[in-house]
């Protein structure tokens, strides 16, 4: 029996998608047997961060309404063995998948999976308590901004109140030298204010950006900064105690940088 | 204590007496003639057991079920009253017992309290006092008629003393606010605010809303005393 994990936040535009699609492919790269599950319904773009956005036959509303089995909605990467993901329907409305057919596909599909990652849509709407049930834990992910991190707070009110276990944080798009100057939020704050259990922090990288655009998740390319802190989130979920990527040291490496730079 | 008198058969009480919040409740029976009652009621007023002895002025509300009320009927039942001391006979109705119920929620309440973090968008309302143990998140209401205490970060929207009470206070151990509200008094946190590493809390001076130190609740308190023995 596998675990259900789905990466939510609140506001858009934080990285939901760009994390479930790394840390799915990383888990994936650890020889973890894999599913994506898109819940975005409407506007779905996990297939396209991943890639597969051709390949879509059909979706999860298919599923939920018994136009097809699971194993036929199942898109397989060709470029990993063991990673599959489930698209969302684009034609139809949020309310097209309810929370009971939600609960049933993720119960089969963590039979065949070890992990099945369900990517939430923004807001706290119908699409959210849909993206919810049936997860066994949660990954709320945010941004060094008080908007997201407000938002962030306001999901993570709604996440305890349904009963799943305290959910992980992942702050993304961190830009090193503007926390250092106290530009950006430290991270030492947005934990204190949300208070939960720090599961990675994901420095600001282009290269996340290009790879997005080119269908390929980050984590796939080994040498950017982005790339290391999923890889890192995700031998964090399969129980590796990786100890988390020193901002201190990032600064150094900035500094580095900046010499070298100077040099040249 | 009521027994039954000559004028009322075994078993069954012609006028029955019942305390409410605000005085007695005499219910006359309704299904007997009312020569009867009227006998019944002056023979128990007549005893012992008659509660106004004490010669204070009183008021009394009279239930005469359903039988249908005539200016003598009123008369003859005030006069039996009358004739025990200086009473004031009131039509007894309904909304008079519902009374005591709400006037119970003026008494006070034990403070209600949560421990945990209060995250943004929840809200915790009380009529009472409030005290969270943990953090009060920016977007986090609590809204209290009583006082409120944060043993935590305090950093999101609170109301002490939400159905007027202006003394009721909003203490913090991190007092930082994005707003707070005393009766009907609402500040909201200063920019630049240097935070001392001790508890705070705000009340109202006249309308104005002060943020003093902890140790300094207890001449806050004082002043309150002094205040009410003015009055």
């Amino acid at each position: 029996m596998g675990e259900a994990i789905v990466v939510t936040s609140g506001k858009g535009g934080v990285g939901k998608t760009t994390s479930t699609a790394n840390i799915g492919t990383a888990l994936a790269l650890l020889g973890k047997k894999v599913c994506l599950v898109d819940t975005d319904i409407g506007l779905r773009n996990l297939d396209v961060v991943m890639g597969l956005d051709n390949r879509i036959i059909f979706d999860i509303v298919d599923i939920a309404t018994g136009n097809c089995r699971i194993e036929q909605a199942l898109i397989k990467d060709k470029r990993f063995d063991q990673l599959y993901m489930i698209a969302a329907a684009q034609t139809k409305d949020k309310l097209a998948l309810s929370t009971s057919a939600m609960q049933a596909i993720v119960h089969k599909l963590k039979m065949d999976f070890d992990y099945v990652l369900i990517d939430c849509p923004a807001g706290i709407e119908h699409g959210f308590r849909v993206a919810i049930t049936g997860a066994d834990q949660a990954i709320v992910v945010t941004t060094p901004e008080q908007a997201a991190v407000r938002d962030a707070d306001r999901v993570i009110g709604l996440l305890e109140a349904e009963k799943i276990p305290p959910a992980k944080l992942i702050i993304n798009r961190i830009r090193p030298h503007m926390v250092k100057n106290g530009e950006m939020l430290d991270i030492d704050d947005i934990i204190s204010v949300l208070s939960l259990d720090l599961l990675g922090i994901v420095p600001d990288d282009e290269q996340v950006i290009k790879n997005a655009n080119h269908g390929e998740p980050t984590v796939v390319k080994p040498d950017s900064k982005a790339s290391q802190a999923y890889r890192n989130i995700a031998r964090r979920i399969i129980g590796d105690p990786v100890p988390l990527m020193n901002l201190q040291e990032q600064s150094g490496f900035f500094k580095r940088m900046k010499k070298m730079m100077g040099l040249g | 204590m009521l027994t039954n008198t000559a004028f009322e058969p075994a078993g069954q009480e012609y006028v029955t007496i019942k305390g409410i919040k605000n005085g007695l409740v005499f219910k006359l029976a309704d299904d007997v003639q009312f020569d009867a009652v009227l006998g019944a009621l002056t023979a128990k007023l007549g005893n012992g057991s008659s509660p106004f002895s004490s010669g204070a002025k009183v008021t009394v509300y009279v239930d005469y079920g359903s039988r249908e009320l005539t200016p003598e009927i009123q008369d003859a039942v005030e006069k039996v009253f009358l004739a025990v001391g200086e009473i004031q006979v009131k039509l007894y109705q309904e909304s008079e017992e519902e009374e005591p119920q709400a006037s119970h929620k003026l008494l006070p309440k034990p403070p209600y309290v949560y421990k945990g973090t209060i995250r943004s968008g929840q809200l915790i309302e009380h009529d009472g006092d409030v005290v969270i143990i943990g953090n009060v998140n920016p977007g986090a209401h609590i809204v209290a008629s009583g006082d409120i205490y944060v043993f935590g970060r305090l950093r999101g929207y609170v109301h002490a003393g939400a159905s007027g009470n202006v003394r009721a206070i909003v203490a913090a151990a991190y007092f930082e606010p994005m707003q707070v509200r005393i009766a009907t008094v609402i500040r909201r946190s200063p920019e630049a605010y240097s935070h001392p590493a001790e508890m705070e809390f705000a009340h109202l001076e006249g309308d104005q809303m002060a943020v003093e130190k902890m140790s300094l609740l207890q001449n806050f308190q004082n002043l309150l005393m002094t205040d009410k023995a003015v009055i």
